[in-house]
């Protein structure tokens, strides 16, 4: 008898037992769609994920990554907290006052108490800032608190913590003295880098605080179980003075890469997903419907042009050229499958916020080309002496895709020779920073939804211009908007900076970034914003089968 | 064999020396820095970071330090997770790969073994065919490919086990990940274990065990399997070595906060520690299973045990 027929039935039948799984298309005698009831679950236990790198440090004045700020989010309140729709209100401040030139802000405390039982003071506000700015706590987001009074002089060792601009004047007042007008504090105060800490439990523990035995917290949830880099468990607290509307009794949060997190997600593991492969955003909403979830995100998805070195530098028509033969639309359609927003000017839409977009970008395409094609004339390059250069990107499936595109439409529309380069994340910073790329991947997330966060990176001399960008204009307006008490003026000052970069092809802004997600039609409470943030006190679980 | 023993010990030494000397010089040769991110850092608070970890030091004075601290089995801080040590990070990773690794190498055992006695006893036969098919099957499918397959049949479609994490006390949770580890391991060793016993079948004692009238399955049990043994253990201590450190893939697929996902995430972020400190160990393990492998065929084979 041959030995084949065996072996040749082998591998088919494996490959026919996974056909029957939902990572193929066909009929499907199991969809994913629970049956969900009208009441509340009896067991309120959360899944989440975070991305894949895991919690690298979860003490607030440590912490700048995602990961950790989705879990401190539920551990600690600020003074205010991250409402529902993504807009701060009250948190362990009932009310504040405003001075008359913005920059004073006092805020009242309401009665809240640590997890330990011991009552909240205006002082562990006090504590925890000054810790967070101390040079010695070596913190990598001290600078997040720049807006305080001496915030920077601190961090740099040039005055004592003392001098920041934040005391207590009694037990439940805390007064913060600003830089400048700053309306974005509010949104500030929701960030980790600006929660109270309980003294005595760092002064005990010192480093060790931070775990499950020793955390004090004052948020919504304490932590039970942290695995370093693995899954972190948190309950409800009980002493949390808001614990009357806090429903969820226990979350888990797993940290997993986007394909895992999609495959726990169909295994009935996971009820909340961080992201999903924008590749698969199709084939999801067909096998899914509306628990795939995407909404704007605060974040854009920018081509950095390298202002001090060839071909870019002093070549505003060729940056003009390479930014107007990329068709957005085409991009966000086809390539990210209508995910995103396309972006003409770096800042995404904010409410209040007149964001200037170029003329040109109003153009049809083919006029818009014709226009390309005449500033790459201009800036001297034709079919016979084309532009080559590289464009470096930091490597992943999503953005080959949209880069190698992108390198398409230069190349047909133009006749630029663009090569695209990979690398990993931390080559390409480095490179960025010491400003040897002339083109690259520049994607920024916001810190606070105001436009100074996408803004301050063309400043002169600011640490994270890595394009080199400099206009003593463009620097002038954002600093006369930094002292506009008028926040209505001050957006105005904004936009009007924003627009010199418009004019200065400064950067290729691409698109917007969209937030996404795969929820359970079981999960409630949870509402799509802009920062991305779904705290877990909002959230509770209806009753459900399967899924 | 306490004086073989004391000098495959020493001969470890130095081997360990160049591979904690490999590893920390071409993670420190790596571009990009530990603590390069896209946050904007003070030069106060940079040379704050770099005082913490050494970092401001010289390149061969880091290094002596390093190894001062090795040899005190200190393997130093991580960089990427603050507050924590690499010994704790193997303190609380290895439990997880030798679990996983011990179940997927008993796995691996049985099953293997008993598909090669299978195949070799009934040689030729629809079996055999079927257990070679099966064993070549395992050999050449990729772990990246069946863990996948696995979690996408037993529970994204069937629900029946779950698709990953690491919950102490669930054996459902340990089953998918030690099974994936374990199928080429499982067909390497049936291959062996079918080669080894046919040889076995054709020695003369076994003729001479048959013809003492002992049952076939008397003389496979009593006779054949001890020499047809020796080839699987020779084979078991690289093996045992592979699925502590080949555990990588298997720790990203179902997520288990193993030692292979410290060392990939330590690799991307730069934590030299951790990497320097992972790669030290597994070369510790390398070298002692192999070392154990050597030891247990002098338990094996009565021949190996005579002085030289």
């Amino acid at each position: 008898m041959s030995r084949w027929p065996l072996r040749r039935l082998a591998l088919p039948a494996l490959l026919a037992l996974a056909a029957c799984g939902p990572g193929h298309g066909g009929a499907d005698p199991r969809p994913d769609r629970p049956r969900v009831g009208t009441a509340a679950a009896a067991t309120q236990e959360l899944t989440r994920a975070i991305d894949a790198g895991g919690v690298r440090s979860i003490d607030p004045s440590i912490s700048s990554d995602l990961p950790a700020g989705r879990v401190l989010d539920d551990l600690f309140e600020g003074l205010t907290r991250l409402g529902q729709d993504g807009e701060p209100v009250p948190g362990v401040a009932s009310r504040w006052d405003t001075s008359a030139d913005g920059r004073t802000w006092t805020f009242h405390l309401r009665e809240a108490r640590w997890s330990n039982g011991a009552p909240l003071r205006a002082g562990d506000f006090v504590y925890a800032w000054r810790r967070t700015v101390d040079p010695r706590t070596a913190s990598d987001y001290a600078q997040a608190l720049a807006p305080v009074a001496n915030a920077i002089a601190v961090s740099e060792g040039r005055l004592p913590v003392t001098a920041l601009g934040i005391d207590a004047p009694d037990e439940r007042t805390v007064r913060v003295r600003l830089e400048a007008p700053t309306p974005y504090l509010l949104s500030l105060m929701t960030k980790s880098f600006a929660f109270p800490q309980y003294e005595p439990a760092i002064r005990a523990h010192g480093d060790d605080w931070v775990r499950p035995q020793f955390m004090v917290s004052n948020g919504a949830f304490v932590l039970r179980e942290l695995v370093i880099g693995g899954r972190i468990a948190l309950e409800r607290n009980p002493r949390y003075w808001d614990a009357a509307h806090v429903r969820l009794q226990r979350v888990v949060y797993l940290p997993l890469d986007r394909a895992a997190q999609t495959d726990r997600f169909f295994a009935g593991e996971l009820a909340f997903t961080d992201s999903f492969s924008a590749e698969q955003t199709s084939w999801l909403r067909s096998r899914l419907g509306d628990q795939v979830v995407s909404a704007p995100y605060l974040g854009n998805f920018v081509l950095g042009l390298n202002a001090t070195r060839a071909p870019f530098a002093g070549n505003r028509a060729l940056r003009l050229a390479m930014s107007m033969a990329v068709d957005r639309e085409i991009l966000v359609k086809y390539v990210r499958q209508g995910l995103y927003e396309p972006a003409w000017t770096p800042t995404p839409p904010l409410p209040g916020y007149h964001a200037p977009v170029p003329a040109w970008a109003r153009l049809g395409e083919a006029q818009r080309h014709a226009l390309a094609r005449r500033y790459y004339a201009e800036a001297g390059y034709s079919a016979q002496h084309p532009l080559r250069v590289e464009l470096h990107y930091p490597t992943d499936s999503d953005n080959r895709r949209t880069y190698e595109a992108v390198a398409a439409m230069w190349r047909s529309n133009l006749g630029a020779e663009v090569r695209t380069f990979n690398e990993e994340f931390r080559v390409q910073l480095n490179e960025r920073h010491l400003k040897l790329l002339a083109l690259f991947h520049y994607a920024w997330i916001g810190d606070y939804p105001d436009p100074y966060t996408f803004l301050q990176l063309f400043r002169t001399g600011f640490g994270y211009n890595d394009g080199g960008y400099s206009n003593p204009r463009y620097d002038a307006l954002l600093s006369a908007a930094g002292q506009e008490s008028d926040a209505a003026r001050r957006l105005q000052l904004l936009s009007q900076a924003e627009a010199v970069l418009d004019e200065d092809a400064a950067c290729i802004p691409l698109y917007y970034y969209a937030s996404r997600h795969l929820i359970k039609p079981y999960v409630r409470g949870w509402t799509s914003n802009i920062q991305d943030r779904n705290l877990s006190q909002y959230m509770y679980l209806l009753e459900h089968e399967g899924g | 064999m306490a004086r073989y023993l004391a000098g495959r010990l020493l001969t470890a030494i130095p081997t360990l020396l160049v591979i904690a000397t490999l590893a920390f010089m071409l993670l420190h040769l790596t571009p990009g820095g530990p603590f390069d991110s896209d946050r904007i850092l003070t030069p106060q608070i940079e040379r704050s970071i770099a005082a913490r970890y050494h970092l401001d030091e010289p390149l061969w004075q880091q290094y002596f330090r390093y190894l001062g601290d090795l040899a005190r089995g200190d393997l130093g801080p991580s960089f990427q997770y603050r507050n924590t040590s690499v010994n704790e990070l193997i303190a609380q990773g290895l439990p997880v790969d030798v679990t996983i690794g011990a179940l997927s190498m008993l796995f691996a055992l049985l099953a293997g073994g008993a598909l090669g006695l299978l195949a070799a006893t009934r040689q030729g036969s629809v079996l055999d065919q079927l257990a070679t098919s099966v064993a070549i099957l395992g050999i050449s499918v990729p772990v990246f490919v069946t863990a996948p397959l696995l979690i996408l049949v037993f529970a994204m479609r069937l629900h029946w086990l779950p698709a990953g994490d690491w919950v102490s006390g669930s054996w459902q949770h340990l089953v998918l990940p030690s099974v994936a580890l374990a199928l080429p391991y499982t067909a390497y060793i049936a291959r062996i274990m079918r080669a080894s016993t046919c040889d076995a079948l054709s020695q003369p004692f076994i003729r001479t065990a048959r013809a003492k009238g002992l049952s076939p399955t008397a003389v496979l049990w009593r006779h054949a399997l001890r020499p047809a043994l020796m080839p699987v253990v020779s084979f078991l201590g690289p093996a045992l070595a592979g699925v502590l450190t080949g555990s990588i893939v298997i720790e990203q697929v179902f997520g288990l906060p193993g030692m292979g996902r410290y060392f990939v995430t330590g690799a991307l972020n730069r934590d030299y520690t951790v990497v320097t400190g992972i790669t030290v160990l597994y070369g510790a393990l390398i070298i002692g299973l192999n070392l154990l492998a050597d030891l247990s065929y002098a338990w094996l084979d009565p021949r190996l045990r005579r002085p030289a």
